[in-house]
């Protein structure tokens, strides 16, 4: 039983993250339409940033350096889209997907060739958990479920209640619309990437805090980030939110009967299932024909 | 010098029927199968297997060739529902279960050790050691899978696939039963991916699971990309080209120091070439249903 509520919390730990993962990429999915493979990329890049600010020789607070990580993400993204998203804005969805893979075999290798294949941790120090109950939390493990329940509520807020949030809705709703209506689409295609460039690396850092840092930890990501987005109907954001934490959830609980392994290939299974069997999402309503 | 030019054209005539098969399913079908190492991975695993149990090759071979198409007709089923993008990356989610599948299963596949001491090809009691032989029977294997493959695709079965490529819904409107077609052609890219798989078993002679990972699906995409506009052809010639860019980058007298860097600049530059092609080629591709169409 105590094993079943740890992994339930280590689920919902794990949830937490990858619900930002999803949101960010089901952003890009509803208003751009294509699977940006490099999604892992900018948490990966999140989390190394970060890494690199709280080492020596700058040594800054991990405070201070997550936020300047998820600057220099939104940077990265930005520069994607101007020099190979923004080119083929009508091409084909295939291509896009292809041009995506690109860079993400550039990016993790770039991180390999600067820092190595090692596997590396946060420099924090060790605590002791504490013991709420049956299960045992740590500093850290508060820390990301409060900091991610932090940016959720943000992200709701912005999406509500802004102008910016507000446009964003309808030009992925429906982007001729959305123009004829005075939105510049354009501009509105630079704000999701924003946005979901620091959801990427808010979870990046958060990953980075929970588990460790690899220059390829972002395909594995960007799996479970699709999964999720499957779950929730393409382009749901609050879908994509369930999904993230249905993801952490079943993988934590799904090692107590699997094979461990197999943990990794849990949100696969999610995906095939899901695309063979409800294609639309669990929460969402059919969107195109596929 | 001569035994390492051997041993390029050697990694080339195994990639070129997995890169010939993928453009069967790319290039020729618009199949973007993102899962394609897969088959090469049942093939080499299968034929390693049972070569090492005492079965011979030439009969390995062909069970091997029908695992791997058997598998693939039984994937397809319900995969083939799906279309485009979703069908890539259920294919990708395929072949990441199978690697599981090869890293998990000890009792059958040795786990993460791998199968080592796969015996080299052998038939009517020769057995092929140089690397010429190699060269020579994988070159026959190769010549043999090109020219069929050649043929097919311009045959009226080759026509059915373009017209599935360019507008399915049209072929289907008259009469032809693009389901099956698309497994078909499914089945024949798997085929040549495994025969791929085999002859790579039989060559290395040690196979594990980190063999057939995404990064060998994206080096196999990046070839069908490069030599898209030729079709098969282009395959081919693209195969040699990447091959020789990688194997040839061990070869260059480059400093200790800088020898950890050499691979992941190498694939920083597969990354590179892929984006760049996509980005030139668009205004030919952007037309409807004619991505990586031959010219």
């Amino acid at each position: 039983m105590t094993i079943f509520l740890q992994s339930l919390l280590d689920g919902l730990i794990a949830g937490s993250i990858y619900a930002l993962f999803a949101t960010g990429l089901t952003l890009i999915y509803g208003t751009l339409h294509f699977i940006n493979f490099a999604h892992g990329e900018l948490i990966m890049a999140g989390a190394y940033l970060a890494y690199l600010f709280m080492i020596p020789p700058l040594h800054l607070s991990p405070f201070i350096s997550g936020s300047l990580a998820i600057v220099g993400v939104v940077f990265l993204a930005l520069l994607m889209d101007r020099t190979v998203f923004h080119p083929l804005r009508t091409a084909n969805p295939l291509l896009l997907l292809i041009a995506s893979l690109g860079i993400s075999l550039f990016l993790q290798n770039l991180a390999q060739a600067l820092w190595g294949a090692q596997i590396r941790t946060f420099p924090f120090p060790l605590k002791r958990g504490m013991a709420v109950g049956p299960v045992v939390i740590t500093p850290v493990q508060s820390g990301i479920l409060l900091i991610a329940a932090i940016t959720i509520f943000l992200l709701y807020l912005f999406l509500k209640f802004s102008r910016v949030g507000k446009a964003i809705r309808s030009v992925s709703d429906n982007p001729r619309l959305a123009e004829t209506f005075g939105i510049e689409t354009e501009k509105i295609i630079r704000f999701v990437w924003i946005a979901a460039a620091a959801l990427a690396a808010i979870g990046g850092v958060l990953y980075g805090a929970d588990t460790n840092l690899e220059p390829h930890m972002g395909i594995i990501n960007l799996v479970r980030a699709f999964a999720a987005v499957l779950i929730g109907g393409t382009g749901n954001v609050w879908g994509a939110l369930i999904g993230g934490f249905v993801i952490g959830l079943s993988e934590n609980l799904g090692v107590l009967i699997l094979p461990l392994g197999y943990k990794d290939a849990i949100a696969f299974f999610i995906i095939i299932a899901l695309l063979l069997f409800r294609p639309e999402g669990i929460l969402g309503t059919r969107w195109g024909v596929r | 010098m001569i035994n390492y030019l051997l041993h390029i054209v050697i990694i080339s005539e195994i990639i070129i029927p997995f890169a010939i098969g993928l453009q069967l399913e790319i290039g020729d079908t618009g199949l973007y199968n993102f899962g394609h190492v897969a088959f090469f991975g049942i093939g080499a695993y299968s034929s390693a297997l049972l070569t090492i149990n005492g079965i011979p090759f030439i009969i390995s071979l062909f069970i091997s060739l029908a695992v791997s198409g058997i598998i693939a007709w039984f994937v397809g089923f319900p995969i083939l529902r799906l279309r485009g993008d979703y069908f890539g990356l259920a294919m990708l989610g395929f072949a990441e279960i199978m690697r599981k599948f090869f890293l998990n299963e000890a009792w059958l596949t040795h786990g993460p050790m791998g199968i080592p001491g796969i015996p080299h090809p052998s038939f009517f009691g020769f057995t092929i050691h140089t690397l010429y032989q190699f060269a020579v029977f994988y070159g026959t294997l190769v010549l043999i899978a090109y020219f069929t493959v050649h043929h097919i695709v311009h045959s009226p079965l080759g026509r059915v696939f373009h017209a599935i490529r360019d507008d399915e819904y049209s072929a289907n409107a008259v009469g032809k039963d693009t389901f099956r077609l698309r497994r078909v052609s499914l089945v024949m890219g798997t085929l040549l991916a495994a025969l791929g798989g085999i002859l790579w078993a039989h060559y290395i002679t040690f196979i594990s699971p980190s063999d057939f990972t995404l990064n060998e699906t994206i080096l196999v995409l990046l070839i069908v990309v490069l030599g898209s506009r030729w079709g098969t052809t282009g395959a081919v010639l693209a195969t040699f080209f990447v091959i020789g860019f990688q194997e040839g980058l061990r070869f260059l007298p480059l400093p200790e120091s800088f020898g950890r860097l050499v691979a992941p600049i190498q694939q920083m530059l597969f990354g590179l070439i892929l984006i760049i092609i996509v980005l030139k080629r668009t205004g030919k591709w952007a037309r409807k249903g004619n991505q990586f169409a031959q010219g």
